[in-house]
Order: structure tokens, then sequence, then C-alpha cells
């Protein structure tokens, strides 16, 4: 038979295609509650950082917190990293489909700006883990007035990853303690027509984060510690002349102890450069460490060392983080809360082990995994506030992204010969004193 | 009696037969046809349509995702500031050599290969499908492929150049700002030639053999025979697919992004690809306005290259 000849077969085919628009319009419309009638909750999680094992760490944590809380359901959404936070921003914007979310300290600016966060402080107050926290811990979730937007679940922080043969072939005693010492080493060390290089320099995608330790190592004594970008007075640390000796230190440790095509240089390439041998110094983030260990080099091939310090045998420690916080528009907020500070108690530790961060609980630091191997770098810093001050970078700034691809650029114009370090300088100080004054 | 037209001809129709079989087209036919066409309007409406529009007004207004509590209307200031921003001329300058380096050897290669690929010889299939693989490959992955394989100290390009004596210093490709472009567009170059390839293979295939054994009886050689038969004879395919294909690269920033950003100091730096930087930053109102601009530059292009193209085809 055919149907699209017949009159019956037409009204089916018109009732059916209302039928689909409806359904498709009720798709879109739709979203349910969560919620049921015997009270248990069902509550999304987006994470940002995503990578396989994290998940499915994450997803282990989460399977303990469900059997601790009968009840409450947590479904887990682990978008690709390069997506995640525009996911994120549009599930925000569209007020659904999450509850608690994964807050960098990169979005929690915009994302408490537009009020899509939930502020947590009155649960914070009465929350026992609170006190448990370190004082960098406590200081992120309280980062935003005051208020507790999210509670995080670790840190990344600079230490010097190197090579103890290479250092001892060169002849010195020990890692560098200081930025002159580096320079000094990296020199010593390069050697091009073997294809060994000293220091692994990053000139392109976020290069001014290992350029800013240099310049806020050198300025230690004058920065507001709120703000690493601003000295005491109030002006830039752009502005300073400790900035200049600072700069030009930092491009010579690129002419004499990098490759030159480190110009071009990102997070993959430091790490190749450190990991397959070519390379003896590598400044980074404790998340390297588990690809160090997978590499070809052997235990007694490589070390962590504490940050370089400036002329001023001090050197800062600002540190990037990222937290879990809960959605404004979330219908279930209890139970996103309770999940949010039971990720920030004990299992914040497991988390941080598994996936190579500072952890934020004080009592992490008796634990025999960070007191000994690599992290224990991390402890000596830790143990040495006045040495490696701990301190903030504006990162939660409108304009942060804009200054990471503006200084990007200028590093590599300077590498490239097309920028001198002082015009560079006096860029990048009116660039802040300008989005300063608004 | 008068002849019968081309069309009732070509429908088999002895002359009035066609007519009567037609039904009329009443109000219940129009809502038939309607309620077809609705899913598909539906769909393209939200899911193109729609956005579009609404990232078109976006170039209008101040919105940035820092604040989007405030997005006021700022008229045309959005565009003023892409104009203005001092790497705008080096960037229109990148786009252009980044389109011209990338289409003409893609065009030339996929010729040559187009040509070798239309002889029957053994193993012909596996060749085309090897020859065709990149295609099916993510642009992204290509260049993250090619960032590694132009890279100065670990690199398959440097070490090859090495052994076979060429060079005995690394060539910094992706950091010397004068060659970094050369390594993107070399990249782009791989990629690209395989749609030419398949675009070019397909319209020789149509060209008759008798037509290519005529031109050889009346003395033609392989030259000869190229440019004033073959090319004639698949001229408009190879017009349109110059216009897709700059429309695309135009549009294509996925090798560059993935190789180095728009570095060395922007010497790399595209339209699309300051686009992505801009939606980075959360400044979307500036990133529209350039997308409305790189919208409105390639219709300028398309409509100048159609005109004449319509021109040429009517001499």
């Amino acid at each position: 038979m055919n149907l699209a000849r017949t009159p019956v077969g037409r009204r089916q085919l018109l009732a059916g295609t209302a039928a689909g628009g409806a359904a498709l319009a009720l798709a879109a419309c739709g979203g349910g509650d969560g919620g049921s009638s015997d009270g248990s909750v069902t509550i999304t999680m987006v994470e940002s950082l995503t990578n396989s094992a994290r998940t499915e760490l994450l997803a282990g944590l989460l399977e303990e917190f469900e059997a601790a809380h009968p009840g409450i359901t947590v479904e887990l959404v682990s978008p690709p990293t390069e997506q995640a936070d525009q996911k994120i921003q549009q599930m925000l914007q569209a007020g659904s489909g999450v509850d608690v979310l994964e807050v960098r300290d990169l979005t929690i600016g915009p994302f408490t700006n537009n009020s899509w966060l939930y502020d947590m402080t009155a649960e914070t107050e009465a929350w026992d883990g609170f006190e448990q926290l370190t004082d960098q811990a406590k200081g992120f979730a309280t980062s935003v007035d005051g208020k507790a937007y999210a509670l995080p679940y670790g840190f990344y922080g600079l230490s010097l990853y190197y090579r103890p043969d290479l250092v001892e072939e060169a002849g010195f005693d020990g890692p560098p303690e200081t930025w002159e010492d580096l320079v000094e080493q990296a020199a010593a060390i390069q050697d091009p027509s073997q294809n060994r290089y000293g220091y692994a320099f990053r000139g392109t995608s976020n290069a001014i984060g290992q350029t800013m330790s240099a310049l806020e190592a050198y300025n230690a004594e004058d920065l507001d510690l709120e703000n690493v970008y601003q000295l005491a007075d109030g002006s830039s640390i752009f502005s300073s002349a400790a900035s200049q000796e600072a700069l030009d230190m930092y491009i010579e440790l690129f002419e004499t102890g990098s490759p030159n095509s480190a110009v071009a240089w990102g997070y993959p390439e430091m790490v190749e450069a450190f990991t397959n041998g070519s390379t003896a110094f590598l400044l980074q983030d404790p998340e390297v460490i588990a690809a160090v260990e997978q590499s070809s080099l052997t235990e007694d091939q490589w070390a962590v060392a504490p940050l370089v310090t400036g002329p001023g045998g001090k050197a800062m420690w600002p540190m990037a983080t990222a937290g879990w916080g809960v959605a404004e528009a979330s219908e279930h907020k209890d139970a996103a809360v309770k999940l949010v500070q039971w990720l920030s108690g004990e299992a914040s530790t497991t988390f941080a082990k598994e996936n190579s961060l500072v952890p934020i609980l004080q009592s992490a630091s008796e634990d025999e995994h960070f007191r000994t191997g690599p992290w224990a770098a991390y402890v000596t810093m830790t143990e040495a506030p006045d040495t490696f001050l701990t301190c903030q970078e504006p990162r939660g700034v409108a304009w942060w992204t804009e200054w990471g691809q503006r200084s990007d650029t200028d590093i590599q114009r300077i590498l490239t010969g097309d920028l001198s370090t002082t015009d560079a300088l006096t860029g990048w100080d009116e660039f802040w004193t300008e989005k300063w004054e608004g | 009696m008068t002849e019968p037209s081309v069309a009732q001809r070509r429908a088999g129709s002895p002359g009035t037969g066609t007519r009567s079989r037609r039904r009329p087209f009443t109000l219940r036919t129009a809502l038939l046809i309607a309620a077809f066409l609705a899913p598909a309007f539906v769909f393209v409406a939200i899911f193109t349509y729609y956005p579009m529009l609404r990232g078109s007004q976006m170039a209008f207004r101040q919105w940035n995702l820092y604040d989007l509590t405030t997005t006021p209307w700022v008229g045309l200031e959005n565009f003023r500031a892409i104009i203005a921003d001092p790497s705008s001329g080096r960037i229109l300058l990148n786009t252009i050599g980044w389109v011209l380096g990338s289409i003409i050897p893609q065009l030339v290669i996929g010729f040559a290969i187009a040509l070798w690929l239309r002889r029957a010889f053994r193993f012909r299939g596996i060749y085309q499908a090897l020859v065709f693989y990149p295609w099916a490959v993510s642009g992204f992955l290509i260049g993250l492929l090619f960032r590694w394989m132009f890279n100065s100290e670990f690199g398959v390009v440097n070490d090859l150049l090495t052994r076979i004596g060429l060079i005995d210093t690394p060539i910094p490709w992706l950091a010397d700002p004068n060659l970094a472009m050369i390594a993107v567009v070399t990249a782009n170059i791989w990629y690209g030639v395989t749609f030419f390839a398949m675009m070019i293979l397909a319209a020789l295939q149509s060209v008759p053999d008798e037509l290519l054994e005529a031109a050889a009886i009346d003395g033609s050689g392989r030259a000869r025979t190229l440019f004033s038969v073959m090319i004639p004879a698949i001229q408009s395919t190879l017009v349109l697919t110059v216009l897709l294909r700059v429309i695309w690269i135009f549009n294509f920033p996925d090798i560059i992004w993935a190789m180095t950003k728009g570095g060395p100091a922007d010497q790399t730096h595209i339209a699309t690809t300051w686009m992505i930087q801009l939606t980075q930053q959360g400044n979307y109102g500036h990133a529209s306005a350039l997308g409305l601009t790189v919208v409105g530059l390639l219709m300028v292009f398309a409509a100048i290259y159609l005109a004449l193209l319509s021109k040429d085809n009517t001499r």
C-alpha cells in the first residue's frame, strides 16, 4: 500500500510529523530535576582538565562517595580538555545540566562575575574540614571577595627537574640554587654537537609562566604577595630595574644554555627534551613526575630540586590551582555541596597522589609519599616559607588569557631579535597599568 | 503537427499525456510538502541559522565572557578595533600567503597525481587508497604530527636532511620567523593535494577516450593534449575546486594552530587563528566581528571569481 497516496496515509504522516516536531521541541526544552519520590537524587558533575587516567580515578572516588551517601548518585561528564571550559560555560549559561563543576583559577573570575557559581560560604563555615586545609588551599577557597565559591583539590607549582649525572660531569657539586647558577650550569652542559642542551626553555604557549618565575625571584623583597604582578608601591613588577636584570638573565639562559629552536617549544617539547635525555634542566609542575617515571631515564638519572632563587635568596612560589564548585542553578545544592566537601577531605590526598598534585590537606605533609623521592623538594619548599614565598598571581582577571597570548608573542619577538627586553618590559608595564586603571 | 519539445521527448511523452497525469496543487498538497520539509527546516534553523544570527549580533555588542551581565550595543566599534589592531596588516598578508602558497602547489601536484592515477596499472586501487588517505585524517592531528616532524632536534625532517648530507646543523623550522610559514604550508600542501587529486581524477575520467584518440590522430603531443584538450574539458571542475579550496584554506586554522599557534612572533598567524585567540580571550565581540569580516571578504572573492568565470564562459 502506498501510504502517501491515501488520505489516511497523509493524515498519519502529518500527525507523525507533528508528533515528531513536538517530541523534538520537548527534548530541546526538557530536563528533569534529577530527584525522585523516595528522596534520592542524581547530580551531574563536569570535569575540565580531563584525561583518561584521571577520569577513571575520579569515577572510583565517586563510587566511594555514593557508597558513603546512600540516596545520592553522581553522573560524571568528562568533555575533552580543549573544549571542556567552553562546554561548562554553555551549561552554566543555559542554567541546566550541571550541579558540581571543576573551577580553575582561570575561570573562577568569569564564572563568579556572571553569578554562575553558588556561594558556599555558610556551608564551608560549618564544615569541620576547612581547618584541615593548608593556608594556600584556604586562600584559594576564599579568593573571590572572601566568599567560598570553590574548594581546591590540589596545586600545581614549579620546581627544578635536573640530571644529577650531567651536572656532575660538568664539574658542579649539586643542582643550581639560584638563577645565576642555572645559567652557568646550563651553559656548561650545553653541547649542540652532541645533541645535548642545558635548559628546556619554554618559548611559546604560556611562555610567560617561567619568565615570571625569574622576574618574581629578582623582585622578591618588593612584591605585593596578594598580587605578585604588583610592587608594594602599587606600580607594576615590569617597571623595576630588577625586572630588567632578570629578563636579561633569562634571555642569556636561552642564548647560552638552550637550543635555538626552543622559540617554538611548548609543554610537550620541554618535557620530551628532558625525558629523552637530551636536556639537563626542566622547570615544571609536579604533573611531569609521571611522564619522567615512565621515560627511559633511570632513577639515578633524574631528581627534583627546589625552585631556583633570585639575588636575595628568595623565590616566589605562586601556584596554579583548580577545585570543585557548585552551579548557582543547581536544584540539588545540598547534595552537591556534600560532594564538594567530601572531595576536599581525605579523598583529596588520594586524588593528589594519583594525579601528581601538591596536596591541600595539612596532614598530607606527614605522608611518606610526599616526603620522599621527587616530592621531597616540594616538602622542602613548603617547610621553608621565608625562602619560598607563597603568593598569588592575578590569574582571575578578565585579561589573563589576552596577557598570556600577548606575552607569548613578545617573548618570541625577543628571542628572534625583533624586540628588545627594555621595550618588552615597557610594553608590559603599560599593558598592566592601563588594565588596572580600567 | 508541430515538433514535440525537448522536454516532452526526454520524458518519452507522445504529446498531451503528461498533463492529464498531474494532480491539482491543493492546500492539502502544500501542507504535506510543508510537513515533509518542516523537520529539516527546523533543524537547519535551530542549529545553523539561529547560532549564525546570534553569533553575528555579538559583533555589534560588547560581548566579553568575563562579564556577560552587561552586553551593550557598540555599533561598529568591534570592527574598528579589529582593523586598528597593529597585527591586522601582518595577519592579512600571512593569510594571503597561506592561501596562495598552499593552493598553487596543491593544484599542480594534485593534477600530476590525478594524471598518473588515470592510467590503468597494477594495484591502482591500492595506490588510490593510499593517496587519498590523508583526507580522512583530522587536520589538527596532521598539525601535531608535522609539529614533531619539523622539530629541530628530534624531528625526522632534519634527521633525513642530515643523513643525506644536505645540512650539518639542525634547521629550526618552527622557531625561525623566515621558515615557519614554509613548514606549515608544507604540511597543508601534503594534506590538501589529496582533495585536488580526487576531484581532478573524477573529472579526467569523464573525458571521453575518443576525444584523446582524436587529438593523438591529429598529431597532438602530450603537452598539447593536456593544455588544449584535457584542461579545457575539465575547466569547470578545476574552477569550482579552486574556489572551494580557497574558501576552505582561508578558514582552516587546524594545522597552524597545532604546529605553531600562529608563532613565532605572529609570523604564521592567519585570520582564523586570530579568531581562535580572541575566542580564548573571551572576547566574543571582537571574534565575531573578525568572523563576519572574513565572511565578507570571502563573499567578495567568490563573487569576483564567479563573475570572471561567467564572463570567460560567454566569450
